[in-house]
């Protein structure tokens, strides 16, 4: 079993260090290049060597082993072993010095990565450039290192492949393509050190496989420096080097697509900064060939790590070109869960607050109100209890207790430390305010840096927690009162951004609560009540809580009937190295991220196989709301890469930086409860709603009781057996 | 010009204006209007005496008590105590606006089945159920709340035939301070019969604890009981998770929640001694926020409210039949309303005004029923304005328990009327007849006639 684990990594090791090379992880494309390495026998041998050397070296060091299975530290290896492997002769002598050479480009990969990755900066094909160069300056004094010759002589080699017809056929072909797209080939070609415009044809093709946007940026970066170089009045096809095409394709990509989220905006700067390759390609040249050494893609890696490291200094908006955060080794993935999470959250509303009373409250008054929310105290709200007529005290209204708000439990609305409590201010006899005491009797608590909340005109002698006091959401903190500024009972509730009474407000919307209009409740997330809004919690329910309360090591097994639609029965809770929680299918591999918040459950990504139940799971719960309310729709959207199968996305990928015209929604209605109160039993239902995609989901006491997929009048039905 | 009738002459002590010890003395405002129709039209549409509802108050009566315990405490549930009015209108009522049923014997709950309630909302209350009510509840899964260990043992041969567990909770009773104590119903808390039932629960594997219940009494004035009552539950509540780990789901306060009816021998009127909904919340969500229940499993909250939902939404209008003087020269009035109408005369002072404008002066009055028996007494001593023959009058807060313990006895029972909320009257329960008061009698072929 071990060593079967070990041998499935070693090949995913070095799969991805292949694929790294165009900043990808995707196999299919790692096999091609594979295959296109090993046009050149010997170097694809030496490739093979130099990255299998690595990666073993790297696991027994005890490096990050999510690292290594990335081929972070492969695809340098690979590089230098092609290299050195179509320079030189093969014999034993020269593996020795491939060997070797990896275990050199290893060490600088590692000592690269604890350099510039403080900076969160890639370190590139860096340590490809300065180990070759190392191992090529040393071996000029190695004799029984033989120069190769190959790679030089083509048809020659052509020939010893597969004789005349296919000499004839390569003569053909190249007669068809016009000589710019031929270098455009060869430039490809010239990545993986080899020079048959064959190569090139298959690298293009593996790369629209892997990625549209990437592909699309290949062809921007050379017919810009193509074009560049016209303009100059150089023929590129005419410069002595003219493999170096490779490093404005590189440069495009990687600015265009794969370290930026690819806009309108980073596809203008992949044509802006290609001259600028072209410049430090024509001036790099001559000062290393006093050494007698090519510069490979130097060009590349100084630009793409300057522009990347300049924009880190920026201190506005990062809303043009936006750095990708988690990497998915894909420009689509990266642009679909940005376009996706841009719409799912607001990066600016971090904290989900909750109201703080129990039950429904209506706003008497709220941001920007007639009476005193105005000028810098405008983003406030006053919160009271109304009664089905409408009024908010009973009798005559002359006494203080006859406001049904009045002696109320405050809550806390977030997790955060008590910072400022003011007590012992008399509450007013109603209709009377008390104007040198404004605030009355007030809790301030502190959630973050720059972000408290206040509660005021608490009843006097109520409040229950002290400074320093750690609280969470729905702690109590008082009663609702009537001190202060306060005319007659109500709570006064503000967010700020510094820790004194009387401070301004700061816009800031609750996480998520129901509105309710003629007793139907409506989901409202990142909202701000209004004025005269009746509101409240979402009250959790005891079984929605429950059974999404995934707990690492749980696991959980379904039996299925129906149409197989789908495999993969048992599930692992996991939680990573950074704490993110996920579903994994110990059957096909896949993973399921998900988040919980009080009230809410939901999915962040996935990754795996789309045959699999877990990722039929993801789509059916989405976003789950743990209060069971029949009116409410809850509405999200996936990421479009996730539900729309490869053949539909390919326009879309290609003019998805540009714009994106598919939509991918999710809905889910609350639809059967056994008991609304006392819950054993409860069902939803939830689609996918562009295609023929529904899903019902039972829940009971244990957790998720079955889970039912219907998919083009197809029927799939797990039931949890564990 | 009408005729009007000769009243000998009495002497009366003037009293005007001089404050009692409360103040002015009362002024009786009539009322001339019950929901917006007028008191004389309904008699004259319906007959007299004549029940009538109101939909609106008892809704939002309904609502200010639900509101009153949701402000205060998450989870919480009422539950309609069908042996306070078991009307099916009002039950549907209620139980539109979110209330379960609570019953107390087969017939009750069978009739909230017929009113369409699910049995998983129905709460099984009382000292009296029988084999088969209790194998139909478990069936259904209803609530079933056990009164005794007689009904204990019983429900375990039932969980054995039902195949199924009952989902129960104990009826705890105790010593909340106050008295009168009821020890009468469930288990005792202070000498530990109590906890010994849960035990027995826990232990037989064949229910499932899921509530714990106590009803204090009935007309309590003083909240703190339901406060003492709540953490002795909640410490049950605590000690039960502690020693097997099983989390009580509910917590049943019961009802016994004051109306604004005034007792006989109370010393101040039942509008100013009873307490609020928000008191008796105030003391119960209280006591059990503050308990030591672990906040996620702050079990539901259940009410019976019977009485203080339904008291204020009901009204019973009568007529006048015959002044009388007594031989000790006391007043009084004869009426149609007697005991067998407003059984809860024996232990209210009922709110009783004329319907119309009538003489300023008032005399203290004995109001008697027109049942031929001498406990036909309404109000022993009341100021009241001088009434003539033929007038009407209204008895206010009357919608609790009259309409259930209402006695077929000399009379025939009236038309019960409900004035919807846009104030269109419904009969929900018609008079009776003589064919409905001998539907049920069966003669024997010997005594088919009188034979006189």
């Amino acid at each position: 079993m071990k060593t079967i684990t070990a041998i499935r990594q070693l090949a995913e090791s070095t799969g991805n260090s292949y694929a790294q090379v165009f900043f990808s992880r995707n196999m299919l494309f790692a096999l091609l290049l594979l295959g296109v390495s090993f046009i050149d026998l010997y170097a694809g041998l030496s490739g093979l060597v130099a990255v299998l050397v690595t990666t073993a070296a790297a696991f027994l060091f005890g490096f990050d082993e999510a690292r290594i299975t990335s081929g972070t530290y492969g695809f340098n290896s690979l590089l230098v072993g092609l290299g050195l492997g179509i320079y030189y002769q093969p014999s034993p002598e020269f593996y020795f010095v491939v060997v070797l050479a990896s275990l050199l480009t290893l060490f600088i990969s590692v000592a690269m990565e604890g350099v510039i990755g403080k900076y969160y900066l890639p370190y590139l094909s860096i340590p490809f450039i300065l180990s070759i160069w190392l191992v090529l300056l040393a071996t000029k004094q190695f004799e029984h290192l033989g120069i190769s010759e190959r790679g030089i002589y083509t048809l020659n080699e052509l020939y010893g492949l597969g004789g005349q017809r296919l000499v004839n056929f390569h003569e053909r072909v190249n007669a068809l393509i016009p000589v710019p797209l031929r270098l455009y080939f060869l430039s490809l070609a010239a990545i993986f050190f080899q020079s048959k415009i064959i190569a090139g044809i298959l690298i293009a093709f593996g790369l629209f496989l892997y990625s549209r946007i990437a592909f699309t940026l290949s062809l921007l970066g050379f017919w810009t420096a193509y074009f560049f170089y016209l303009l100059l009045g150089v023929n590129l096809a005419e410069t002595s080097y003219s493999y170096i095409g490779f490093n404005y394709i590189l440069t495009a990509i990687a600015i265009g697509g794969f370290y930026l989220i690819p806009s309108v905006w980073t596809y203008g700067w992949a044509v802006l900064l290609t001259p600028l390759v072209a410049i430090l390609t024509l001036s790099l040249d001559p000062v290393f060939a006093v050494f007698k050494v090519p510069i490979y893609a130097l060009p590349f890696n100084i630009m793409v790590l300057l522009f990347l490291y300049v924009l880190k200094f920026r201190t506005k908006e990062r809303k043009y070109l936006k750095e990708v955060v988690i990497q998915q080794y894909s420009p689509e993935k990266n642009l679909y869960y940005d376009y996706n999470s841009r719409q799912r959250f607001d990066p600016a509303w971090i904290f989900s607050f909750r109201l703080p009373f129990h039950g429904r409250w209506t706003v008497s008054q709220g941001h920007d109100g007639s009476y005193t929310h105005q000028g810098e105290w405008r983003h406030a709200w006053d919160f009271v209890i109304e009664d089905n007529r409408g009024k908010t005290f009973k009798d005559s209204g002359d006494l203080l207790t006859d406001y049904y708000c009045f002696g109320k439990d405050v809550l806390s609305p977030g997790y955060g430390t008590v910072e400022i409590v003011e007590d012992g201010i008399d509450d007013n006899i109603v209709g009377e305010v008390n104007l040198i005491k404004n605030w009355g009797n007030t809790v301030i608590i502190r959630h973050a840096d720059h972000l408290y909340s206040k509660l005021s005109h608490l009843q006097k002698g109520s409040i229950r927690v002290k400074k320093g006091d750690t609280v969470k959401p729905g702690d109590i903190i008082g009663k609702a009162g009537n001190s202060g500024r306060s005319p007659y009972p109500h709570l006064h509730f503000q967010f700020q951004a510094t820790p004194y009474i009387g401070s301004p407000t700061l816009f800031y919307p609750f996480g998520s609560y129901l509105r309710y209009h003629e007793n139907k409740p409506e989901l409202m997330t990142y909202a701000i009540p209004q004025e005269g809004e009746v509101v409240a919690n979402i009250e959790v329910n005891e079984l929605l809580q429950k059974a999404f309360q995934f707990v690492p090591g749980q696991k959980i097994r379904f039996q299925t009937s129906g149409t197989p639609l789908a495999r993969g029965t048992e599930w692992e809770v996991r939680t990573n190295v950074y704490n993110q929680s996920y579903l994994y299918c110990t059957e096909t591999g896949s993973k399921a991220w998900f988040w919980t918040e009080d009230n809410v459950f939901y999915f962040t990504g996935f990754e795996g196989n789309k045959r699999s139940l877990l990722y039929y799971f993801f789509l059916a719960a989405y976003r789950i709301y743990k209060g069971f309310y029949r009116e409410i729709t809850v509405r999200d959207s996936y990421p479009l890469h996730l539900v729309y199968p490869r053949t539909r996305l390919v326009f879309q990928d290609l003019i998805a930086p540009f714009w994106i015209y598919l939509q991918a929604t999710y809905e889910l209605h609350y639809t059967w409860i056994d008991n609304p109160v006392m819950p054993s039993r409860l069902k939803m239902e939830s689609k996918m709603k562009e295609q023929p995609l529904r899903f019902l989901i039972e829940i009971d006491t244990k957790g998720i009781a079955a889970f039912v997929i219907t998919r083009d009048n197809k029927m799939l039905k797990a039931t949890c057996i564990e | 010009m009408e005729k009007r009738t000769f009243e000998p002459p009495v002497i009366k002590r003037l009293n005007a204006g001089m404050p009692s010890k409360f103040g002015m003395t009362p002024r009786i405002e009539p009322m001339p209007e019950v929901e917006g129709l007028k008191v004389s039209e309904l008699l004259k549409e319906f007959g007299s005496p004549l029940y009538v509802l109101s939909e609106r108050t008892l809704r939002n009566t309904y609502r200010d008590a639900y509101q009153a315990f949701s402000t205060r405490y998450p989870k919480v549930q009422l539950a309609w105590s069908y042996k306070t009015n078991y009307l099916a209108a009002v039950c549907n009522a209620f139980h539109q606006e979110g209330a379960w049923a609570e019953v107390v014997s087969g017939f009750e709950y069978h009739k909230a089945l017929k009113n369409g309630v699910p049995p998983q909302y129905i709460i099984f209350n009382g000292p009296s159920k029988t084999y088969e009510d209790l194998l139909l509840a478990t069936r259904n899964g209803s609530l079933i709340h056990i009164d005794h260990f007689d009904e204990l043992y019983m429900l375990l041969e039932v969980s054995d035939e039902a195949g199924t567990k009952p989902k129960v909770a104990i009826r705890v009773n105790m010593d909340t301070g106050i008295y009168p104590r009821w020890d009468r119903f469930g288990f005792n808390y202070d000498n530990g019969e109590a906890w010994e039932a849960i035990n027995r629960i826990m232990l037989s594997g064949k229910m499932d604890l899921a509530g714990l219940h106590t009803h204090i009494g009935t007309y309590i004035l003083t909240p703190q009981a339901y406060r003492i009552a709540a953490s002795k539950l909640a410490d049950l509540a605590v000690n039960t998770e502690r020693k097997y780990g099983h989390v009580i789901r509910y917590i049943d306060m019961g009802g016994g929640f004051a109306s604004k009816n005034t007792l006989k021998g109370a010393y101040v009127p039942g509008t100013d001694s009873a307490p609020s909904f928000d008191d008796y919340a105030d003391a119960i969500t209280g006591a059990l926020v503050n308990s030591a229940i672990k906040p996620e499993h702050l079990p539901l909250l259940i009410l019976e409210t019977g009485r203080a939902l339904i008291d204020d939404a009901g009204y019973l209008l009568g007529t006048v039949i015959a002044n009388k003087r007594l031989a000790s020269g006391r007043r009084a009035l004869i009426t149609d309303v007697g005991v067998n109408l407003l059984f809860t005369s024996f232990w209210y002072e009922h709110q009783i005004v004329p319907a119309e404008n009538s003489s300023q002066h008032t005399e203290d009055t004995t109001i008697y029923g027109p049942l031929c028996m001498n406990i036909d007494v309404l109000r022993a001593a009341i100021d009241f304005p001088l009434l003539k023959k033929g007038d009407t009058f209204v008895i206010k807060r009357i919608g609790a328990y009259n309409m259930t313990q209402w006695l077929q006895f000399i009379e025939y029972r009236p038309n019960v009327l409900m004035i919807d909320t846009d104030g269109k009257p419904h009969i929900i329960r018609k008079r009776e007849d003589l064919d409905y008061m001998t539907r049920q009698e069966v003669l024997p072929e010997h005594l088919k006639n009188a034979g006189l």
